[in-house]
Formats: C-alpha cells, sequence, structure tokens
C-alpha cells in the first residue's frame, strides 16, 4: 500500500512543484522572459475557462476528423495485412514499401490533401487517413503471421479450409497486434488532424484555434488550446485502452502473472 | 530470402511509379481536370524539376535536415541519460515515469508554434522541438531495454560484488542498445517532420519555406518536388538509423522490428 501512495505522491509533488516554479515566475527570470510570452498556469486556467465552450466546439472538429480519418486509415492497413497474408511472396514486400508512408512527414501531406480536397475537414480525414495506415497494417500482419508453433500444422491436419484458418486463427492471434496499432494511431491522428489544421483553409479545430491565437499573440489562449488537445489526447488513448481490456479478457497480455509464469526459463 | 525481398521490393516501387504516371495521366486526359498539374503532376515532371533544381532543394534540405539531426542527437542523449537515472534511482523512476507515459499520449507537435513563439529562433526552435520530440521515445524504449535485463544475468553480477559502473557497462548499456535503437527508429521521421514543421511556422530558409513559398506563388513543379524532397529526408533519416543499428548491433534482426510507429 504504501509503495502504492509513493507511485502516487512523488510525480504528483513533482507536479504541483512545477506548477508552482511557473506560477511563480522562477522560469520568466531564469530564461529571461516577459510575462506576456509566457502566461502562467493562473492565467491559462481562467482563459480556459472562458472560452470553454468555444474550445470545446473546435476540440470536437478536430477529434472527429482525427477519429474518421483513423477508422479509414486503419480499416486499409488491416486490408493491406490480410491481402499481404494471402499472397505471402508478393505481399511482404508490398508492406514494406507502404511502411515507407510512416517516414512522409505530415507537414508535407496537408498542402497535398488541400489540393485534393475542397473543405478543411475533408482534408483533415485526408491526412489521417494516409499516416494511420503504416502501424495498423504492419502490427496486424505480424499478428497473422506469428503464429504459434505447429498451430497451422494442426488445423491442417484438421483439413481446415482457408477461411476456418482465417477466422478461427490468424483473426484471434492478430487481435492484440490490432490493438496496439489503435493506440499508436489515435496518438498520430490527433498530432495529424492539428497539424493539417496549421495549413487548412479551415476556420475551426483546434490546430486553427492555436495558430490563430498564437498570431492574435494571445499566449493564453494559444496554451489553453493546447491543454485541451493533451486532455483530449489522453482521453481517447484510455478509451482505446479500455477497449482492448473488455475485448482481450481472454489473452495473457492482459494478466500480468501469467505473462510471468509464460516467460520462458533458460536453461545452461 | 535476403535478395528476394529487396527485388519483390522493387518491383513495388517500379509498379507505384507507373501507377502514379497512369493516375497522373487518368487525371489530365481522362478527366479533362483543370487542377491535374496540381493534384497529381506526372512523376517524371516532378523528378525533372527535381534534376533541375538540385542545387536549391539541396540547400534548402541541408538546412533543415542539420538541424533536425542536431536536435534528434541532443533529444536521443538527454532521452538516454533520463532511463540510465531512472533505471538508477527508483524515485527518479517514480517520478518520471507517468509523464514518460502521458506523453506518449498527448500530440506533442501541436507545441511547435507555441515554441517558436516563445524561442522567436528559428535554428533554436527547431533544434528543441525535435530534441523534444526524439526525447520521450527514445526515453521510454531504454527503459524499457533495462527492464527486460535477465533477472539472473543481473543476480550473478551482484554476486560477484560488481560495483554499479561495472554493471552497467558489462551488462545493461549493451542489453539496451537495441532497445534504444527501436526509440530512434521511431523518432528519426518525427524530429525530420518537426524540422519542416518550424520551417512552415515563419522560418527564412529551408525546405518547408521552400514548400510554402512554392504553394503560395502557385509554382506547382517546386511545391511538388519540395513535398518528394521531404518525404525522401524522412525515409532517409530512417535509413541512416537502420544502418547506424546494422553496424553497431549485427547480431539484431531488424527485419523484424522496423516502424513500429
Amino acid at each position: 500500500m504504501t509503495e502504492k501512495l509513493k507511485n502516487i505522491l512523488w510525480p504528483l509533488g513533482f507536479g504541483v512543484a512545477f506548477l508552482a516554479v511557473w506560477q511563480l515566475g522562477w522560469f520568466h527570470a531564469l530564461l529571461n522572459l516577459a510575462p506576456f510570452q509566457l502566461p502562467v498556469p493562473s492565467e491559462i486556467v481562467d482563459t480556459l475557462v472562458a472560452k470553454f465552450p468555444k474550445a470545446m466546439n473546435d476540440c470536437g472538429v478536430t477529434v472527429s476528423g482525427a477519429l474518421v480519418g483513423m477508422i479509414l486509415g486503419s480499416a486499409i492497413g488491416f486490408v493491406v495485412a490480410v491481402v499481404a497474408t494471402m499472397f505471402p511472396k508478393w505481399g511482404y514486400g508490398g508492406l514494406i514499401v507502404i511502411s515507407a508512408l510512416n517516414a512522409i512527414p505530415i507537414v508535407a501531406l496537408s498542402p497535398i490533401m488541400n489540393r485534393w480536397f475542397a473543405t478543411g475537414m475533408e482534408q483533415k480525414i485526408g491526412v489521417v487517413t494516409v499516416v494511420t495506415m503504416a502501424a495498423m497494417a504492419i502490427n496486424a500482419y505480424r499478428g497473422l503471421n506469428d503464429l504459434r508453433p505447429f498451430s497451422l500444422d494442426l488445423m491442417k491436419s484438421y483439413a481446415a479450409k482457408g477461411p476456418t484458418v482465417f477466422f478461427h486463427l490468424r483473426l484471434p492471434n492478430a487481435l492484440p497486434g490490432v490493438f496496439t496499432a489503435l493506440k499508436i494511431n489515435i496518438t498520430t491522428a490527433m498530432i495529424a488532424a492539428i497539424v493539417s489544421e496549421y495549413f487548412a483553409a479551415s476556420t475551426s479545430g483546434l490546430g486553427f484555434g492555436i495558430k490563430d491565437n498564437l498570431r492574435k499573440a494571445e499566449m493564453a489562449s494559444g496554451w489553453a488550446y493546447i491543454t485541451i488537445a493533451s486532455v483530449a489526447g489522453v482521453f481517447l488513448f484510455l478509451v482505446i485502452a479500455f477497449i482492448e481490456r473488455r475485448v482481450l479478457k481472454w489473452h495473457a497480455s492482459q494478466n500480468p502473472e501469467v505473462v510471468e509464469k509464460r516467460r520462458p526459463v533458460k536453461v545452461g | 530470402m535476403k535478395t528476394n525481398v529487396w527485388g519483390v521490393g522493387l518491383v513495388w516501387i517500379v509498379a507505384l511509379a507507373l501507377a502514379w504516371e497512369w493516375g497522373a495521366q487518368l487525371l489530365a486526359v481522362g478527366f479533362h481536370d483543370p487542377m491535374a498539374a496540381s493534384k497529381l503532376p506526372y512523376l517524371h515532371s516532378v523528378v525533372s524539376t527535381m534534376f533541375n533544381n538540385a542545387d536549391s532543394l539541396f540547400e534548402a534540405a541541408s538546412v533543415t535536415f542539420t538541424q533536425a539531426t542536431i536536435g534528434f542527437a541532443l533529444g536521443a542523449a538527454i532521452g538516454y541519460v533520463l532511463a540510465v537515472l531512472m533505471s538508477v534511482s527508483r524515485t527518479i523512476e517514480r517520478i518520471a515515469f507517468p509523464y514518460l507515459i502521458i506523453s506518449q499520449m498527448i500530440p506533442v507537435l501541436g507545441l511547435a508554434p507555441i515554441i517558436f513563439n516563445l524561442v522567436r529562433d528559428m535554428n533554436a526552435s527547431r533544434i528543441l522541438i525535435a530534441a523534444y520530440i526524439t526525447f520521450f521515445p527514445v526515453a521510454a524504449n531504454t527503459l524499457g531495454g533495462f527492464r527486460s535485463v535477465d533477472r539472473e544475468k543481473r543476480q550473478l553480477l551482484d554476486s560477484y560484488a560488481a560495483g554499479l559502473p561495472t554493471v552497467y557497462a558489462k551488462l545493461m548499456i549493451p542489453f539496451s542498445v537495441p532497445h534504444l535503437f527501436a526509440g530512434l527508429k521511431i523518432a528519426a521521421p518525427l524530429s525530420v517532420t518537426a524540422s519542416i514543421l518550424v520551417d512552415m511556422l515563419g522560418s527564412k530558409n529551408g525546405i518547408g519555406v521552400k514548400l510554402l513559398y512554392a504553394l503560395y506563388g502557385g509554382n506547382m513543379d517546386i511545391f511538388w518536388a519540395s513535398v518528394v524532397t521531404s518525404a525522401l529526408m524522412g525515409v532517409l533519416s530512417f535509413l541512416i538509423v537502420l544502418v547506424a543499428e546494422k553496424i553497431l548491433v549485427p547480431w539484431q534482426d531488424t527485419a523484424n522490428q522496423g516502424g513500429a510507429r
């Protein structure tokens, strides 16, 4: 119990001390900043409260774009993984090419999507779709193919057909990887949605809010928006983690004791 | 098997290039889209623009890439040191670990304009933001590496009464290197992205500035050439880390764990 308490009190204490130092203006003194350049926490909170309805509206725009794009991108990525599993020889090479998409900077994608789509929402969804495909394709492919030894042989000895092998062996085996990809993708999707709003023609959304407020030199509003974006990111992540726990109850990765026991013992 | 994978990859790249050409033709000739040249220009015209403007593109790209590299190295070093400190001291781990976890869930790149506004120096903010974004995956992955050191090996060294520096030099640090690289592979393209983002927020030079000016000036050839250049920079950063890993950790099978993010 005390151990648990320490795990909470230490980081909490550090966080409070950090905010206090910030509030008292020690960072300003240290970094030679004027108060208007770096607003103190109380000012950010005041702004947050004052602008809450508008900020929530902007948050809704960004989150809905991020979610739709993430679902589209993850679905495409999963289909790619399934196709790659069906055609192993050509599929794996295609997967490597897809994973190169990972390296394309979001900032270069958003002006392209600006050309392709008329509205800010479509553009945002386009960017998020592209950046979330690769993680799902790679993780799902790994789950569909890294089967436990002999399980495929067992299925073959039962003369199981392709669809049976897929739905009873490969798909359940891929679920943990799918959730790993979703957890990676939800953060990526939020980042991509916000960054694409910096350069889109849209007049709403968290990214637009941050940029617009900074342009008007309203630093506290910018920080308030960043706070909301962070809270939204953590919340969405926790929602996915919660669904993962419910769906994967049967899986060993959700049970620390089993994982500990299943760890191979090295001999010699 | 190895050559086979490369061959298949090559076929895919050629097929994608052909699909691009065909798509561009379809858009321009098939649909008579007046915006075809800006939506999807012919790949060969993009490539020829890149060759014709190789000097200016390379200059802009190298400014951005250099700052990204400095920030990347700085962030990786700080992240590694924090991971070492966290593995040595339970208290430091207690303080920093929750923040490390939360930081992976928040849209860190959203902070870029705020930092840029605060620092007001494009080189410094490029380095700062690239370092900041590199820091988290490196620290988290390295700590994961320290934690997964076999208990028996640690106990063996303890039973030899080996001091902390010896334990780290002989066991912990070598063991953590593959995990460090897993973090570096995630961080490398991100640091390039961060650097380009700072370009586009209002710097004076760099590939992002070139991209933005071409976009606003309606110069679609240069725009597309800049987009492809920045994509290549991202791929290049990943490949550099991959090659470094092959040299430093030759025993690690990299094919199985690349591009986790």
